[in-house]
């Protein structure tokens, strides 16, 4: 796919292309080899609302690093989301917004609409959950690729086409000539989230955003569209933040893992490390939660007793606290900072799993 | 795959606060206003209604009708004429009032009708379905594109003019109206949980329709029937300023606006003062009724 | 169903009091002038004849003779029916042309200045009773201000700009509460989808503008609505060109329905109500028609494979 790469430094890149088939690490606009995309230092995100506050996101840190998969894992409610619209600078005007999200440098939090949205879907991108719902159906789905596109570049509306027609391939669409024309109900679910796919790569984004992008999708489908967010990947240098509440996602496809819990980063880590000696309880549970075939038939997975956190007030001790199976006296007292504790690896635990109590 | 725990919140909350409150007159979403935006209209609505029906029987008021020709044309705040008097004599102000009378009783009435009569038809409709629902809803279709406005007019003018009559004449609208909103409420309402376990415990059907299924309706019925009463409002004065509702010497505010229309150059009065009084009614109703909806949650 | 319809009308005027006859010949005629009349209009066959004989002239296209004057009941619509015709596009075209705009300047800033000044207005506009916004215009624009004529008709072959000056105050009452209550649907309906539609936010990410985002994606997706309101407010919509074109004068099809009804003139009525009943179920066409059109999802309810 040449005709893809263009230097990223011009604001209005020509059709045909000057490097061919050249890949991330060396692809035109990346500086040096560890100068992280985007750093999130410390975000909190809250709302105000009429039934009350809500501290959605509370302090949470971490860096994407060009080319990176990385995956956040949380369940409803952790957080999770909210981070990746603070990042898209989606977040509704009501939200109060502190701490430091930095795209190349450049800090975003403050940021005009104006701004914000030149840099949407240009730098940053997003494919979201519900591909039925995420397209619009009175549009056709060509009309709604080449918008994007002609929402950043100066392109005629023949360009335009011709891009939207690359891109529909790119994602492995069949037949892109002929669905272009056609309206989003006439698509699979499958397509319409690689549809998806395109419209967010248009403008060949440096990061692209998956919120639980094959979680509505069926497991066959779910393994090819993660297929081809990797090979994407590969061939356009993109780096990928997957959001899930699927560690068996993040298991088999990203390099780093963050895990999110009432609205804090609770253990981050390279995957294979992660998953070779997990430190925080609550990840050892969502790990002994999934079913596996090496277990016995009808034996019961366990379960983590109590409720999800009530994100309307801020505790005082460590936020699992409440449900933590390996809970001692001073869990409860003070939150545990995330911290690295070994390279590479960081965790929030005072007493972490398999390790001494950190002091 | 991940932690069979309930889900507390939806992963992408949007806040109430960030967004405008649909309904209502673009009234702030905080607790006190939303509070206003009811009690207000309630408020006048009542004066109102004090006014006509009560405030006279208390109160020596001027009869409305019966003025001496020696007061005739009195102007605004003339002493014991509040408002002043018409060419006939008569005080503006309790033909105001008891104007007033006739346009509340005939909404009330109106309403009920149609409540009565139309939401038993659409209940019945919607619940039983098939071949009854189906002929109801033909005829009823017939009745919503017919005229019903030379139903009206063609009643209102062969029976003569008279209160009754223009109660029964705007039931015509009001009647299909009812059974329509009561119909697709049913619908709605018919396949709810709540619905179907009666259904299967044996409850008779027409409990079921009318101790279960009505009370769920009710928040709807009754913002229907305010923003109905507004409309019935003016439509009876449209009676009444045609010709067909209320002869004079009579009061009504329509007809008091009609009589009022060849003075409009010399004495605005005559027709402003009773549009005044219109006007503010529908508003109040209308601002009641959409309050009401945004506090019950209806759509 | 048109046949209903018009059944039912036959049916009332019949059964009602009141004999054309006797109304026609005025209070001072003779039970014997009377009776001739009668007998001449064939006001004394039974009811279902009647009916069947204006039956069967309607399907060969004779709508019959008006009661009250020789003239054809097709050439009396004929014309007035370009009257009301005029009155009722002009206003929808004010009415569009004032309330799609403004809905979308309303969204575009909730509680903005815009939006409340017009929520405000609108919540007036839709309580206002036509008669009286008639007078108030015609005390404002015609005494005051001598800009647009109180009463009078001047027809197009007459001089198009002076049909305009007269219709204009007539299509500004009817359009006055359609518009209020148009802008409040659509404000609620594009508010609705910005707030809770995932397409909306994969548009937000695309990039665009809010501005963009609001007339491309919601708009499109909320006329769809609007075409349901639209068609259930028809019958309300006649209503007031009947009150109007009797205040302003107009001679156009509501003003003889109201003469019609009062002189018993069976014919006239029955025409006119044909050509109502028409209307609706050639607008119901319409609307299903451009639902296909609107709404992508429904043209290809057929055609898919």
């Amino acid at each position: 796919m040449a005709g893809l790469l263009r230097d990223r430094s011009r604001r209005t890149p020509s059709v045909d292309t000057t490097a061919a088939g050249t890949d991330a690490a060396t692809a035109p606009g990346f500086n040096m080899a560890h100068s992280p995309l985007l750093e999130v230092a410390d975000l909190q995100v809250t709302f105000r609302g009429r039934v009350g506050t809500v501290y959605a996101v509370q302090g949470v840190n971490f860096n994407v690093e060009p080319g990176q998969t990385l995956a956040v894992i949380g369940e409803s409610g952790s957080g999770k989301t909210v981070t990746a619209q603070a990042v898209m600078g989606l977040l509704p005007p009501s939200a109060q917004v502190s701490g430091s999200i930095r795209f190349k440098g450049q800090q975003l939090i403050g940021l005009s609409e104006q701004q914000l949205r030149d840099y949407r879907g240009r730098n940053v991108a997003m494919v979201f959950q519900n591909p039925e719902r995420s397209l619009n159906p009175v549009m056709r789905i060509g009309t709604q690729i080449t918008e994007a596109v002609r929402s950043h570049f100066a392109f005629d509306r023949q360009q335009a086409h011709d891009r939207a027609i690359e891109l529909l391939r790119l994602v492995r669409v069949p037949a892109p000539a002929r669905r272009f024309y056609e309206y989003p109900h006439q698509l699979s679910g499958g397509m319409r989230q690689r549809v998806l796919i395109a419209i967010a790569l248009a403008c060949e984004p440096e990061v692209l955003i998956a919120d639980e992008a094959t979680t509505a999708l069926d497991v066959t489908t779910q393994a090819q569209i993660m297929n081809l967010l990797l090979d994407l990947q590969q061939q356009l240098g993109t780096a990928l933040v997957m959001i899930s509440h699927d560690l068996g996602l993040a298991a088999t496809y990203a390099r780093d893992v963050i895990v999110m819990y009432a609205g804090k980063v609770v253990e981050r880590a390279p995957t294979d490390v992660l998953f070779g000696g997990v430190r925080m309880p609550y990840t050892r549970a969502l790990l002994q939660a999934i079913p596996r075939i090496e277990l016995e038939p009808h034996v019961l997975l366990p379960i983590v007793s109590g409720r999800p956190p009530d994100l309307t007030t801020v505790p005082a001790g460590c936020p699992f606290a409440p449900r933590c199976p390996d809970v001692q006296p001073d869990c409860r007292e003070e939150a545990p900072p995330l911290r690295e504790h070994e390279a590479g690896r960081w965790w929030a635990c005072w007493h972490p799993c398999g390790k001494e109590p950190a002091t | 795959m991940s932690v069979p725990v309930p889900e507390l919140l939806s992963a992408a909350p949007v806040p109430e606060a960030a967004v405008e409150v649909v309904h209502g007159p673009g009234g702030r979403a905080t607790g006190w206003l939303r509070s206003a935006e009811i009690a207000i209209p309630g408020a006048i609505l009542l004066v109102l209604l004090f006014g006509c029906f009560i405030w006279p029987v208390v109160y020596p008021v001027p009869k409305p009708t019966g003025g001496s020709l020696l007061t005739t044309n009195l102007p605004l705040w003339s002493h014991g004429h509040i408002f002043g008097t018409d060419i006939v004599g008569n005080d503006i102000m309790s033909r105001i009032l008891y104007g007033g009378r006739v346009s509340f009783e005939v909404a009330a009435a109106v309403q009920v009708i149609g409540l009565v009569i139309g939401g038993v038809f659409g209940i019945v409709a919607g619940y039983r379905g098939g071949t009854l629902e189906a002929v109801m809803m033909r005829v009823l279709d017939v009745f919503i594109a017919f005229p019903s406005l030379v139903l009206v007019l063609a009643i209102a003018d062969s029976l003569g003019p008279s209160e009754t009559h223009v109660i029964w004449a705007l039931s015509a609208f009001s009647i299909p109206a009812f059974a329509r909103v009561a119909r697709a409420a049913t619908l709605r309402l018919r396949d709810q949980p709540f619905v179907v376990a009666a259904r299967l415990s044996g409850t008779k059907s027409w409990r079921i329709q009318f101790l279960h299924i009505f009370p769920n309706m009710l928040p709807q019925l009754l913002t229907f029937s305010l923003l109905g009463a507004s409309i019935t409002i003016i439509l009876e004065g449209a009676l009444d300023f045609l010709g067909y509702g209320i002869p004079p010497p009579g009061a009504s505010w329509g007809n008091m606006i009609a009589a009022g229309q060849s003075f409009i150059s010399v004495a605005p009065r005559f027709v402003v003062v009773p549009s005044i009084f219109l006007f503010v009614t529908t508003l109040s109703m209308n601002l009641l009724g959409d309050g009401l909806r945004a506090r019950w949650g209806v759509r | 169903m048109l046949w209903g319809v018009t059944f039912l009308t036959f049916l009332v005027l019949n059964a009602l009091p009141g004999d054309a006859a006797s109304a026609l010949l005025g209070i001072n005629a003779t039970p014997a002038e009377i009776r001739t009349f009668s007998i001449k209009l064939h006001l004394n066959d039974p009811l279902f004849v009647r009916y069947g004989h204006w039956l069967g002239d309607v399907v060969t296209g004779n709508l019959g003779t008006s009661l009250a004057s020789p003239q054809s009941v097709a050439s009396m619509l004929g014309q007035r029916l370009p009257v009301t015709l005029e009155l009722v596009v002009y206003a929808l075209i004010i009415t569009f042309a004032v309330s799609i705009p403004l809905a979308v300047l309303c969204a575009r800033r909730p509680r903005g200045v815009i939006d409340r000044l017009s929520m405000v207005l609108s919540m007036a506009g839709i309580s206002v009773a036509p008669y009286v916004l008639a007078l108030l215009l015609v005390i404002v624009f015609a005494v005051d201000m001598s800009v647009f004529p109180a009463i009078g008709y001047q027809s197009i072959s007459q001089g198009l700009a002076g049909n305009l000056r007269d219709m204009t105050l007539p299509s500004i009452v009817i359009a006055l509460p359609l518009t209020a209550f148009y802008t409040r649907f659509l404000r609620a309906d594009l508010l609705e989808q910005m707030q809770s539609e995932d397409y909306i936010i994969t548009a937000r990410a695309k990039g665009l503008s809010l501005w963009r985002v609001l007339t491309q994606h919601a708009l499109r997706n909320s006329f769809i609505g609007l075409l349901t309101i639209i068609g259930l407010n028809l019958a309300t919509l006649i209503g007031s060109t009947v009150i109007v074109e009797q205040i302003f004068s107009l001679p156009g099809i509501g003003y003889e329905l109201l003469q019609a009804i009062s002189n018993r003139d069976v014919p006239v009525v029955e025409g006119i109500v044909l050509v109502f009943g028409a209307a609706v179920v050639l607008a119901n066409l319409l609307t299903d028609l451009l639902y296909s059109v609107l709404d992508p999802r429904i043209r290809h309810v057929r055609s898919r494979t």
